[in-house]
């Protein structure tokens, strides 16, 4: 099943957006975008402590077509993973592990000698794989 | 369901129970007890307890069911009373006994062991002195009853007899009661959960029905519900809730029980919830009846957990707990049992709901609350207003439409399906008044049905509602700082706005959204605001606006090319409408636009390589990138810069832009593979974390373009474009760029700042200079200088000369002249600035006749076209050779010998040595050998010349006392012998006439030999050898060492040779001291001059001149033998 994701900076600019349905992209860009202020939120008044911090941050909000979940690094990269609410395949764990894997693929990506930081993200592997996780 | 309270059935004395039940009725919540449950169930909790008391017959229903699966353990009584007033033993054994006995029996046969039997006592005990301890009724009874339950045997002092001494005894009774019902509870609940929990796993039965089971597992919420166990009461619904998800959910797979068929029946009402107790009570009702559709059922789970939660002071937990609810009912609903419902209906269900539960959050108070509320009522609001929406569509409501007869029948089918406002009963208003008396001055909203009815009812109530429902979602928002969804309400507004032909109104939501889009780089979002912005401007026909947002979607990049060559198109037209307004309003300021919308700045560097000198020109390459989808010829493309450090902006130093230093390290493992590789930048002080605030917002102001370097009419192509601008470097000092504008027609498009690579540059002048250089000089030889004119940013005249004045004997030349000159001019021919010259001189200075070494002083004055004052450059020459003169007598005879001495570090050949005197009468005899013509002599070396000089005596003393002669001798550098110079020494010649003539000599006896200690004569023979008269009175004095000679009587005299008198001889007495060859005596003689002004004084005595006297016997020796005697 589907979902999309989008990457965010630290300075909360997209560095990479997924919309797994084209038709609604802006639609789901501006799902990316409010649900910063739940990130915003979330990382501000939960544990303060960075040790023992979970990146996972949770369902952010639901609406009544999608799921927002979030997860944010440490370097304060956002993940953001929009599901469809009709769809129940998503559990918490499942959308955990989403996560982690999206994770793990942007370290590789940004091990990368050659990327700067916080620019678009334009890797056609890197978008493979994401789309592959999210089964796009 | 409210009001359940613990029930006791009591036996035995009943009308003395009844006589005290009020009192125990009311003494039970006077105070909390502490309740610890079995399993670990959470922590100890204070509980009021109250109970509710009927005898022991009229609940023998219940009692009889206790052991069976159908135990009710809302309606069985959790504890049993026995109360007797039987004070004497007597009676007890006789009666009380046994009827104690019976009851326990048959409760037993229930399986019930929670009871406790009570004695009141009418006599005090303590005034009747016989009785014995351990023999009161009570006692006997815990001995026959109470083997492990004798804290359930309890005696209390007859309350309505003892007012005040039966307090006590009446306290700890009390105690007991709660502490028996807790501990009965504690194991009717355990039992009835065992109930629930068996019925649960029948569910996959035929016959199991969900509603029974709902039912059955409510009444233990019922139960901690009454002992105001909130929590664990939420915990029964949230487990009912999941668990009839679950089922309704699975028969999207299929799996649909038989009692499922109840869910399926059509929904007719959609009634949102209310809270009002009369309704929940009437749902309950049809749960019992089975009548229940599934939104009702919904419905009141969701009412019974507010309920709870509003009992908790929970109620951010109930906003919390909305949507959820709602959007899983929905999906429970549309996607699973795939019900019909009247158009609307469930948006006016959602809307509802969501109105009821801000009413809910609308009592809480605290400012820690409320924000924790309103970090979900925020969304509420949000959802009630697009739920409002979603029904002013569909009902015709919106700006600008009129509703159908259609849409007509669509209000009239909602606003009956929405159901009636609640009636709350008195009690209810009451509670509700309290909880709102924080705020009574606050308007109590109306429930959410009647709210949704009325703004159905026309377009401006609808309206109304709608923009205050968008108020408050964005105050509820921007209270719990989400500002982004804050915006988006705005974006919905405005949009509303538009449509209801208020743009001015929309502006600003769009503007604000823009703003916040762009500060975080959501591009494609903020295109779609552009586009939106665009339609508001149009609208207003607010043309610079409109060509301001034209340009800037004509430069969104994400947006289609078509949409970009429209708006562009667009943007060229509006742009020649905008002119009158500019010249009415006289508005200059508002014709620019932000620069980063439609170009980025790539990189921008100086060409020159700094510093710049003043009044050069001073070129810039810029390279920028269009995003306009056409070409723009623009008139004028302009860089401002301003002083370094000066302006109001962050200095940063410039080497901030340096590289950093960076270097690898690699951490090897012991069998040297790589463990770690790291790139370290040691420079710590350097590196600064940039803040990431959004300090960008300001809005951009033109800077002054005063200094500025420009193009003009550049077309800029899509794409990357370099533009080289020109300036001439006007003013000194050290310059940074500031802001780029490209002027387009009547636009201006500025730049914020300059957010690149960006070096401060130095424009300067430089001074002019002139410079000797030289080293090691000496005199007499051509010695090579260089003079360096550096011209600076000097203009120099078209014929402009430099001069040089030498000191008295030094001359200059240029090299490529032949004549040396006192006064050299140089001139500067099509000097260039910044040019620099090299001119190469050759100075010579004169070598003088000196005996000393030391360097002579000289010094060139250079007047340079550019300065008044003249430059002293002082310059140290070393003579190479010196001489000196000296005159020797031989008798009358005169030699002079001429001493030449090389300083030069290198050879040098002397030849042709001359010896002249200008006066006549004097003959000069050179006596040098002629080999010695040509010598090459090396530094300090000294060589000799030698002359005979005679003048005619007679004329000389009294016409020459001087005789100047001047001696030549050429010279050349061994390395240059080509180039001979002649040195002249003049010289004096003095006292060149001997006067007197001085003989020694040593006489003895005759014929004998001079002897130590042998007295000698000594005499001294005084000549005059011209004619002269000066010098009549002479002293003589005889000069010898003591060690050699010794003298009798005195040592110096004073003789007088008058004119006539030519010779005279004096005698004196000497001997010598030691043998050997002594040398004579010496004599001065000197001029004796009496003082004639003053008798007094002493004469003087003034020493000849060395050559004026010649001893003839000097140095002369006399061999002197030992004594005789002395042998």
């Amino acid at each position: 099943m589907a979902c999309s994701v989008a990457i965010i900076s630290k300075d909360n600019s997209p560095l990479y957006v997924l919309a797994a349905d084209i038709e609604k992209e802006i639609e789901l860009q501006y799902c990316f975008h409010s649900a910063l202020d739940i990130v915003e939120e979330k990382s501000n008044t939960a544990n303060k402590n960075p040790d023992t911090r979970d990146l996972f941050l949770g369902l952010l909000y639901a609406t009544e077509l999608y799921k927002i979940y979030g997860y944010m690094t440490n370097t304060k990269i956002k993940f953001i993973l929009i599901v469809d609410s009709l769809n129940s395949a998503f559990r918490e764990n499942e959308i955990r592990a989403m996560f982690r894997s999206i994770h793990i693929e942007y370290v590789n990506y940004i091990s990368n000698p050659f990327i700067i930081p916080n620019e678009q993200i334009f890797s056609k592997t890197f978008d493979r794989n994401i789309r592959n996780i999210c089964k796009v | 369901m409210m009001n359940l309270k613990p029930l006791i059935s009591y036996s035995g004395d009943n009308i003395l129970f009844k006589s005290i039940q009020t009192r125990i009725e009311q003494a039970l919540p006077t105070d909390k007890i502490e309740w610890k449950r079995s399993y670990g169930r959470g922590t100890a909790k204070n509980i009021k307890l109250e109970a509710n008391f009927k005898t022991f017959e009229s609940c023998k229903a219940q009692i009889e069911s206790y052991n069976s699966q159908n135990f009710d353990i809302l309606k069985d009584p959790s504890l049993h009373i026995y109360i007797s007033e039987c004070n004497d033993v007597e009676t007890y054994k006789g009666t009380l006994k046994e009827e104690l006995d019976s009851w326990l029996k048959n409760l037993a046969t229930y399986g019930i062991s929670d009871w406790m039997i009570l004695i009141v006592e009418t006599i005090d005990m303590k005034k009747t002195k016989n009785i014995l301890p351990r023999q009161s009724v009570l006692d006997k009874i815990r001995l026959d009853f109470g083997a492990k339950n004798a804290d359930r045997c309890v005696s209390i002092l007859n309350p309505l007899k003892f007012e005040n001494k039966a307090t006590e005894s009446f306290r700890s009774m009390i105690q007991r009661i709660r502490h028996l019902i807790l501990s009965a509870y504690n194991k009717n609940i355990i039992k009835f959960e065992e109930i629930i929990r068996a019925r649960r796993e029948e569910r996959n039965n035929e016959d199991w029905n969900f509603i029974t089971y709902f039912l059955l597992q409510e009444k233990l919420a019922f139960v901690l519900e009454m002992l105001t166990l909130y929590s664990d009461a939420l915990v029964q619904y949230d487990e009912l809730d999941a668990m009839l998800n679950l089922f309704i959910m699975n028969t999207m797979y299929g799996e649909k029980p038989k009692w499922m068929s109840t869910f399926e029946k059509p929904l007719n009402n959609l009634r949102g919830i209310t809270m009002c107790q009369k309704d929940i009570k009437e749902t309950r009702e049809k749960i019992v009846d089975n009548s229940i559709t599934i939104i009702e059922l919904r419905n009141y789970i969701f009412q019974r957990q507010c309920t709870l939660l509003n009992s908790m002071e929970h109620q951010w937990e109930i906003a919390q707990r909305l949507f959820p609810f709602l959007f899983s009912t929905l999906r429970e609903i549309v996607e699973a049992l795939r019900l019909e419902t009247f158009m609307g209906t469930l948006s006016c269900w959602q809307f509802i709901n969501c109105l009821e539960v801000l009413n809910m959050c609308d009592c809480v108070v605290g400012t820690e609350n409320i924000i924790k509320c309103s970090q979900h009522t925020a969304s509420i609001w949000n959802l009630a207003k697009d739920k409002l929406y979603e029904l002013g569509k569909l009902c015709g409501l919106l700006p600008g439409s009129d509703s159908t007869s259609e849409q007509l029948h669509i209000v009239v089918q909602l606003s009956s399906s929405i159901g009636e406002s609640p009636e709350r009963d008195e009690l209810e208003k009451k509670e509700l008044e309290i909880r709102r008396s924080h705020s009574p001055s606050r308007k109590v909203q109306k429930p959410g049905c009647e709210r949704l009815r009325e703004a159905l009812q026309s377009n401006e109530l609808f309206q109304k509602l709608y923009l205050e429902l968008c108020e408050l979602a964005i105050s509820t928002y921007k209270h719990v700082s989400r500002l982004r969804s804050a915006r988006y309400v705005g974006r919905d507004l405005g949009n509303f706005y538009c449509s209801l032909n208020e743009p001015h109104k929309a502006i600003v939501f769009f503007t604000d959204l823009l703003r916040e889009l762009k500060s975080e780089k959501w591009n494609a979002l903020a295109s779609q605001t552009l586009l939106e912005l665009a339609n508001c401007y149009k609208k207003l026909d607010d043309s610079l606006s409109y060509t301001k947002v034209c340009a800037a979607i004509s430069c969104c990049v994400d947006l289609e090319i078509l949409v970009r060559t429209f708006y562009f198109d667009d943007f060229l037209k509006s742009l020649k409408s905008i002119q009158p307004i500019l010249t009415q309003s006289d508005k200059e300021s508002n014709n620019f636009i932000q620069l980063e919308d439609n170009f980025k700045l790539i990189d921008v560097h100086l060409v020159n390589s700094s510093p710049i000198i003043q009044d050069s020109l001073l070129s810039l390459e810029l390279r920028i990138d269009s995003n306009f989808p056409r070409e723009v010829l623009c008139e004028k493309v302009a860089i401002s810069f301003e002083l370094f450090g000066k302006g109001t902006e962050a200095v940063i130093p410039p080497n901030e832009f340096d590289i950093l230093p960076f270097s690898i390290e690699t951490d090897l493992k012991q069998d040297n593979t790589i463990n770690m590789v790291s790139v370290i930048c040691e420079s710590k002080g350097k590196v600064r974390r940039t803040s990431s605030g959004k300090n960008d917002n300001l809005p951009v102001t033109e800077s002054n373009f005063k200094h500025s370097a420009s193009a003009k009419n550049i077309l800029i192509h899509p794409g990357i474009n370099v533009i080289v601008l020109e300036t001439k470097a006007l003013e000194v000092g050290t310059w940074i760029m500031k802001q780029i504008a490209i002027h387009f027609q009547k636009l201006k498009f500025l730049s914020k700042s300059i957010n690149v690579r960006n070096k401060p540059f130095e424009i300067s002048t430089k001074s002019s200079s002139a410079s000797l250089h030289f080293s090691d000089l000496v005199a007499g030889l051509d010695q090579s200088m260089k003079l360096f004119i550096s011209g600076g940013s000097y203009h120099f005249p078209k014929e402009s000369s430099i001069q040089l004045k030498c000191s008295k004997g030094l001359k200059l030349k240029k090299n490529d002249e032949n004549d040396y000159q006192k006064t050299l001019n140089i001139k500067l021919t099509d000097f260039k600035l910044f040019e620099e010259r090299t001119v190469e001189l050759s100075a010579l200075c004169e070598l003088p006749c000196r005996r000393d070494e030391t360097l002579i002083d000289q010094k060139v004055l250079l007047h340079c076209p550019w300065s008044e004052c003249e430059i002293q450059i002082p310059l140290k020459f070393l003579p190479i050779l010196t001489a000196s003169c000296r005159l020797h007598s031989s008798g009358s005879k005169k030699f002079l010998q001429v001493i030449v001495k090389s300083l030069y570090e290198k050879n040098l050949i002397l030849t042709d040595a001359v010896m002249k005197c200008l006066v006549n009468n004097v003959i000069i005899t050179d006596l040098n050998p002629k080999s010695q013509n040509r010598v090459t002599i090396m530094k300090n070396i000294s060589i000799s010349y030698l002359y005979e000089i005679e003048a005619e005596p007679l004329q000389t003393i009294n016409e020459l006392p001087v005789i100047s002669i001047e001696f030549n001798v050429m010279y050349a550098d061994v390395n240059h012998s080509e180039v001979i110079r002649r040195y002249i020494c003049p010289f004096d010649v003095t006292d060149y006439n001997t006067l007197f003539h001085l003989t020694v000599k040593i006489a003895t006896e005759p014929q004998e030999i001079c002897r130590v200690g042998t007295v000698c004569h000594l005499n001294l023979t005084i000549k005059k050898l011209t004619e002269q008269k000066q010098f009549n009175d002479l002293m003589y004095e005889v000069l010898f060492d003591q060690n050699m000679w010794a003298l009798y009587g005195r040592s110096a005299g004073v003789v007088s040779m008058t004119d006539d008198m030519m010779e005279t001889t004096i005698t004196l007495d000497i001997f010598p001291l030691i043998p050997g060859f002594l040398p004579l005596p010496n004599i001065r003689l000197s001029k004796y001059m009496a003082n004639k002004t003053n008798k007094t004084d002493n004469p003087k005595l003034v020493p000849f001149a060395p050559t004026q006297v010649y001893n003839s016997t000097k140095s002369l020796q006399i061999h002197v033998l030992n004594n005789v005697e002395q042998q």
